[in-house]
């Protein structure tokens, strides 16, 4: 993966120092002193701090030497918002941090004043699944009396030797901003393209080669479960710096320019050594088919070379040759991209780089190009004509390429053929010889991944119910298991997973017995097939017997069950069909009295149907929730909660059973 | 109450030392690769593990030029077990430092590739005065079968000794492990196994100037829920150097040192007038005794207590210029103290008051469970006050903010302690509230509409440990936040979403011993259809204990901090014409140690459910697992129970 920017390590790291700015008293600066009094923007009584005042002076001096100044200052509203009296500011072997100051202007006596010399460096320690060597540094300030009342403010300066001629103004974040001031200086001769993104454009003044952009009272965005990412819908400005002549391979200005960049970089990165043909020689030559010899390269690189990501400079968007990552059996989710393209080449498939996110809502043909909006990478493998196999759905027919499969070398829970959902509908970033084109992946059909789980069950004169459950799971909904499989470090704990599952929905009960099927064939469906024993499940009432026919699953979600109305879409990560089917045996001297009522319930972005039905003396439940599109826009999130509370209310219906002839 | 963390304890050598460096780590010193060891797939005695520790070497040596030397040998036996390979070695610069790296994979078929890379230098953290650093490196072709091995020396700093650990039980089984220590001769130095040793392995010996400890299949540690601290379930061995206290016999050692924190006690308590005429200003002559100590521990909790505030920068510490506060007449003067201070204020009022009162140095059990016999004084990392009243003993933290008089915070709660005295002081266990004391009461006035949804007010009364606990929590936070707060708490509470709103403004700031919270709520679709029936079940406030033990399998005792009591009540008015077809049949499950009642009654048109959790203990042995496991599912089975209503016209629907 790309390197995420973290800073949440940050102010753990300050408490757990205890390190304290020494003592060197001195006024804030007439640019802070000038917010005291002045009137806040519209904010609620949640707001941690407001954002007084920004600006952000970016000096363009050469294509290789960028100064950037930046000047903050909050109004701290409550003791949550004490977190902005630390200053953060990322840099790395290309660029540094200079000039850090930080004042506080406290509601009631002197200012306090701290300088860079009492600040601390920062950089995060091994992380499972994130960089295990990276030269991303924090630069980190602590502003004394971060309380609430206290205006707090800092400037800096950042120096770097810019790999991309490209500038990012995220003016709207959290909380509400004030005013925010955002400035370029270019050197003669060059020129600049800016877009607005999410939020309305701002007309510019220009003077000379500066130009100033300015907002005023933006709103804060707070946070929802399941929104889309931050940049598809935060306010902010993109900036291409374009020297005389052109972008001279740092900057871009369409999505083919940023092609040719990253095809650049990964020039003759894929290049075969001797004993990259030998392996792909050994590892394909008993297989009889194209198709089989791109199966076991896939298998290969999935599986046998370890994700190890040593990002140093460029190297958070260059691979490392195919030769080194072969040798040392590692790399990260570039390499991993390089090395498969490189022995597919060997078997004279050819290969084309992904760059994609993570979470799908980013980049889109009408955004502009930046690398900001990537964090990951795969590849699109062009398919021999003759290739043709129903395994091989994520297929996206290029006008350029032709037909081409979708594959993630990294994942290594997704078999050559399919994509997992968070990448399905989302744009990529295809590199081409003749530079990059954006295209939307394909998504698969909802059958392709979920639950369809099945239960023969028996009930007792006591309410005791036990039986066999087959899970059987497609898709994501198999990874995610296998992967929570994986970490289990003890065989008795492999249970565990099946006794979450269950507990949710049984509050007694045992398993008997439980296996798993496919645990590591990826090209199979992961089953769970296990026996339960669940004691009260039926519950006695008078001579009646009331069983919920929903015995296992929960498709509901409270997720919209709030106060504040809804702001943003809310996003499936993928598509998904799941089926619950559960028989029970009625037990003898019963019969049924009364059934919950069928359900349909159907939307253009999910759909739920269930029924309860008799058939001699089994009580047969079926249900089937579909979601059919991944984005449910603000206009149709009431639909999706009433779906929400439609699909609560049958999963907690019941049957009510009675003595036979009562 | 003082919670003093002890990070390390640092004793500085003040003679010189000589120049000398340790020698460089020789190059091709590994150990043999056993055929055993290469085909190895699994291991016994750990099944299902990622990967084996096959062998682990750590030689230390804190002579003046110290040094650690490490060795590591693992054995990777899944795909999750490939993670190993990559290393990061923490270490403070100025402690020492990390050199002579070599790290080397050997593959199932026994051939070798070393580590010809770089080991990265890493600096975590650095301040002024502070860098944090780690060296990091990451094996070549780690697969399945491999074995992964590397080792490195530690050079420590000069003219320094630090105390250390041999940590035998770690995040994966060990097969064999082999750890020395040369001990720094100038120090007094103390060695001891808190919680004792791997079966089968022999206690650490000294012999030639070296202590040695060899070990074998030593399990990997595993984490779970309500579980005690992770210092009392990890073997290990602590070295623990001392320059004024070399004592070996555990009685002498406690009383010596009992005898040094009492001199610092009377020290800092010893001005008798000073407080005597502060307690006069404090309690009425006429008072009852309980009436002249509640007195005088509700003025000492009014005295500004320097340990709760929040950590203040250099520049804010030196602007407020605080006084040092040398004894209890000094912080009477300037209205100021630490908790420790505060502490001992109370103890010199009540000694001025007349009571009989000891400093009791205690060891709270949050992090570990006290040993007298590891003789350590970090252990005692906190205080409280016991006096006699009415011949009965009570013990009082009064600098622990919003602890009502009596009431001690659950760390501090049935531990022991030394009461100080001037010939070396006594053991004392502290008190542990019984379960009656840390309620949580819920009383629910709720009306049902006819489309199953609940609606009414709900009031929750914490009280004891349980009010407690949420002030502390709480006790940085504005109003909006505790709102949310205890909003959050109501929806812990029930087990469907909810509507809710906060309705009152609880008392956060006093020491009172209840926090009440009021609220408006609704319950969606509360009731579920049953075709010409309606149902409803019993446990409205039954979520918490919905996934508590879902477990079979269980390792480490159960812990609980404290015991508790759930009392519920919620009366619901059935729709007009709505009428109870059937009750759930009590539960009564009454284990002594554990107790669950749950009773629904009709009582013309309105519902009233009782419920009632009482959990009595605070550790439980494994064994018993399965009847705890067992009793909570019958307290989530009562709860999953329903009331039959037969509408009055139409069923109701979801």
């Amino acid at each position: 993966m790309r390197r995420p920017l973290i800073y949440l390590t940050t102010l753990l790291t300050l408490c757990a120092i205890g390190q304290a700015p020494s003592a060197f008293a001195g006024d804030a600066p007439g640019w802070m002193h000038a917010l005291v009094g002045v009137t806040l923007p519209a904010h609620d009584e949640k707001t941690d701090a407001v954002l007084l005042y920004s600006e952000r002076i970016v000096t363009v001096q050469s294509a290789d030497k960028i100064k950037t100044t930046v000047r903050e200052a909050y109004k701290i509203l409550r003791p949550g918002g004490r977190e902005y009296g630390i200053v953060a500011a990322s840099f790395n072997s290309h660029s540094k941090i200079t000039g850090m100051r930080g004042w506080c202007i406290p509601a009631q006596g002197k200012d306090y004043e701290v300088k860079d010399k009492d600040a601390v460096e920062i950089s995060l320690p091994k992380i499972e699944g994130s960089e295990l060597v990276s030269d991303v540094k924090d630069k980190l300030l602590r502003i004394p009396a971060s309380d609430p009342g206290n205006i707090v403010g800092f400037e800096y300066e950042e120096e770097s030797q810019p790999f991309v001629l490209q500038d990012i103004w995220g003016f709207q974040g959290t909380n509400p901003v004030r005013e925010s001031h955002y400035t370029v200086q270019l050197p003669a001769g060059w020129e600049y393209k800016a877009t607005w993104m999410n939020y309305p454009e701002a007309k510019p003044t220009q003077t000379g080669n500066q130009v100033q952009w300015v907002v005023s009272d933006v709103k804060g965005i707070r946070p929802e479960g399941e929104m889309p990412p931050w940049p598809g819908i935060a306010g902010l400005l993109v900036v291409s710096f374009v020297p005389p002549g052109g972008g001279a391979n740092k900057g871009f200005q369409n999505w083919r320019d940023m092609g040719n960049w990253e095809a650049g970089l990964e020039q003759g990165r894929r290049d075969a050594s001797p004993e990259i043909k030998q392996k792909v020689a050994a590892l394909t030559v008993s297989s009889a088919t194209q198709l089989a010899k791109m199966q076991a390269l896939a298998k290969f690189v999935q599986g046998d070379i370890r994700y190890v990501a040593i990002e140093l400079g460029i190297g958070g968007w260059q691979p490392h040759p195919a030769p080194e990552i072969f040798t040392h059996r590692y790399g990260d989710c570039k390499d991993k991209a390089t090395l498969m393209s490189s022995m597919l080449h060997e078997i004279g498939v050819e290969s084309y780089f992904i760059s994609i996110n993570t979470v799908r809502g980013g980049a889109a043909p009408d955004r502009p190009p930046m690398i900001g909006w990537f964090n990951h990478e795969i590849l699109a493998v062009r398919l021999p004509d003759d290739v043709k196999d129903k395994s091989l759905v994520a297929v996206v027919d290029h006008p350029k390429l032709g037909r081409l499969l979708i594959f993630d070398p990294t994942d290594e829970y997704t078999p050559f053929g399919q994509l997992r959902g968070e990448l399905q509908a989302n744009y990529g970033l295809f590199v081409m010889p003749d530079g990059g084109d954006l295209v939307r992946l394909p998504q698969l059909p909802p059958a392709m991944s979920g639950v369809q789980r099945t239960g023969k069950l028996t009930l007792s004169p006591k309410g005791t119910l036990s039986g066999e459950i087959v899970e059987t799971r497609l898709g994501d909904s198999g990874l995610w298991q296998r992967a929570m499989l994986k970490t289990v470090t003890k065989e008795s704990d492999k249970i565990k997973p099946i006794e979450n599952l269950v507990s949710n929905s049984l509050s007694t009960f045992q398993i008997i017995k439980a296996t798993v099927s496919n645990l590591n064939q990826t090209d199979q469906p992961f089953e769970y097939h296990y026996s339960l024993v669940a004691e009260n499940y039926a519950k006695m009432a008078g001579s009646l017997l009331l069983v919920r026919p929903r015995v296992l699953g929960t498709k509901s979600s409270d997720i919209l069950e709030t106060k504040e109305p809804r702001q943003f879409a809310v996003e499936f990560p993928g598509p998904a069909r799941d089926t619950d089917t559960f028989e029970i045996a009625i037990p003898s001297g019963y019969e049924v009295d009364d059934l919950p009522p069928p359900i349909n319930a159907e939307y253009s972005f999910a759909s739920y149907h269930s029924q309860t039905e008799v058939s001699g003396n089994t009580l047969k439940y079926t249900r089937t929730f579909e979601v059919k599109e991944l984005s449910v826009p603000v206009s149709k999130v009431d639909d999706l909660k009433k779906l929400y509370r439609i699909i609560a209310g049958d999963e907690r219906n019941t049957a009510v059973l009675k003595p036979v002839g009562q | 109450m003082n919670f003093r963390r002890v990070f390390l304890m640092v004793v500085v050598l003040m003679a010189g030392a000589a120049a000398q460096r340790t020698p460089p780590v020789s190059g091709d010193d590994w150990l043999p690769i056993s055929p055993e060891e290469l085909k190895m797939n699994s291991v016994p005695e750990a099944p299902g593990a990622p990967a084996v520790y096959l062998y682990r070497q750590v030689d230390r040596d804190d002579s003046r030029n110290g040094h650690e030397y490490n060795y590591v040998r693992i054995k990777i036996l899944t795909e999750e077990g490939r993670k190993y390979g990559d290393v990061e070695i923490p270490f403070f610069k100025g402690e020492g430092n990390v050199f002579g790296i070599k790290a080397r994979t050997i593959r199932p078929d026994g051939s070798i590739a070393n580590f010809e890379g770089k080991a990265f230098d890493k600096t975590i953290v650095k301040a002024k005065g502070l860098k944090y650093q780690a060296k990091t490196f990451t094996l070549p072709d780690v697969q399945v079968g491999s074995i992964i091995e590397y080792r490195y020396m530690m050079d420590l700093a000069e003219n320094w000794v630090f105390n250390s650990h041999w940590i035998l039980s770690e995040e994966l089984f060990t097969k064999r492990a082999k750890f020395t220590l040369k001990p720094n001769t100038e120090f007094g130095l103390r060695w001891s196994w808190p919680i004792g040793l791997p079966p089968g392995t022999n206690a650490p010996e000294k012999e030639g100037g070296l202590i040695r400890l060899e070990t074998q299949n030593v399990p990997a540690f595993q984490v779970e829920d309500y579980m005690p601290p992770e210092n009392e379930l990890k073997y290990r061995v602590d070295f623990v150097y001392s320059d004024n206290n070399d004592e070996q016999d555990t009685v002498k050692f406690w009383k010596k040192e009992g005898k040094r924190y009492n001199d610092r006690v009377e020290a800092f308590t010893g001005r008798r007038k000073a407080m005597e005429q502060a307690v006069a200003g404090i309690v009425a002559p006429n008072d009852t005794p309980d009436a002249k100590l509640q007195k005088i521990y509700d003025r000492v909790q009014k005295v500004r207590n320097t340990s709760w505030e929040a950590s203040k920068t250099e520049q804010e510490a030196k602007r407020e210029k605080q006084k040092d506060v040398n004894n209890v007449e000094d912080l009477w003067k300037q209205g100021y103290g630490d908790s420790r201070q505060l502490n001992w204020l109370f103890l010199a009022l009540a000694r001025a008051a007349g009571f009989e009162a000891y400093s009791v140095y205690i060891s709270s059990r949050n992090e570990y469970f006290f040993k007298p016999q590891v003789m350590s004084v970090s252990q005692l990392n906190g205080d409280v006050v016991l006096v006699k009243l009415n011949g009965k003993d009570v013990y009082c933290d009064p600098a622990m903010k919003f602890a009502p008089f009596g009431l001690l915070p659950w760390p501090e709660t049935g531990v022991q302690g030394l009461k100080l005295d001037k010939d070396g002081g006594s053991w004392v266990t502290t008190t542990l509230p019984q379960s009656s004391v840390s309620q949580i009461q819920r009383k629910a006035d709720m009306k049902l509409t006819e489309t199953g949804s609940l609606e009414g007010k709900v009031s929750v009364t914490f009280s004891g440990l349980e009010a407690l606990q949420r002030r502390i929590e709480e006790r940085n936070e504005d109003d909006a936040n505790r709102k949310k707060f205890l909003e959050d708490q109501l929806r812990e509470y029930i087990p469907v979403g909810i509507d809710v709103e906060l309705t009152n403004k609880p008392d956060w700031g006093s020491s009172a011993s209840t926090l009440v919270a009021e609220y408006d709520l609704k319950v969606q679709g509360w009731a579920s259809g049953a075709g010409k029936r309606a149902l409803v079940p019993m446990g409205l406030f039954g979520a918490t204990e919905k996934h508590v033990f879902e477990h079979a399998n269980r390792v480490h005792p159960i812990y609980f901090e404290y015991p508790f009591e759930k009392i519920d009540e919620v009366t619901i008015d059935l729709p007009l014409a709505w009428k109870v077809s059937s009750l759930p049949a009590a539960q009564n499950q009454d284990a002594k140690a554990v107790l669950y009642v749950m009773k629904a009654e009709d009582d013309k048109g309105t519902l009233h459910v009782t419920r009632r959790l009482r959990v009595d203990l605070v550790m439980v042995d494994p064994k018993s697992y399965p009847v705890l496991r067992s009793f909570f599912q019958v307290v989530r089975s009562g709860d999953d129970q329903q009331v039959v209503l037969q509408p009055g016209t139409a069923a109701v629907s979801n």
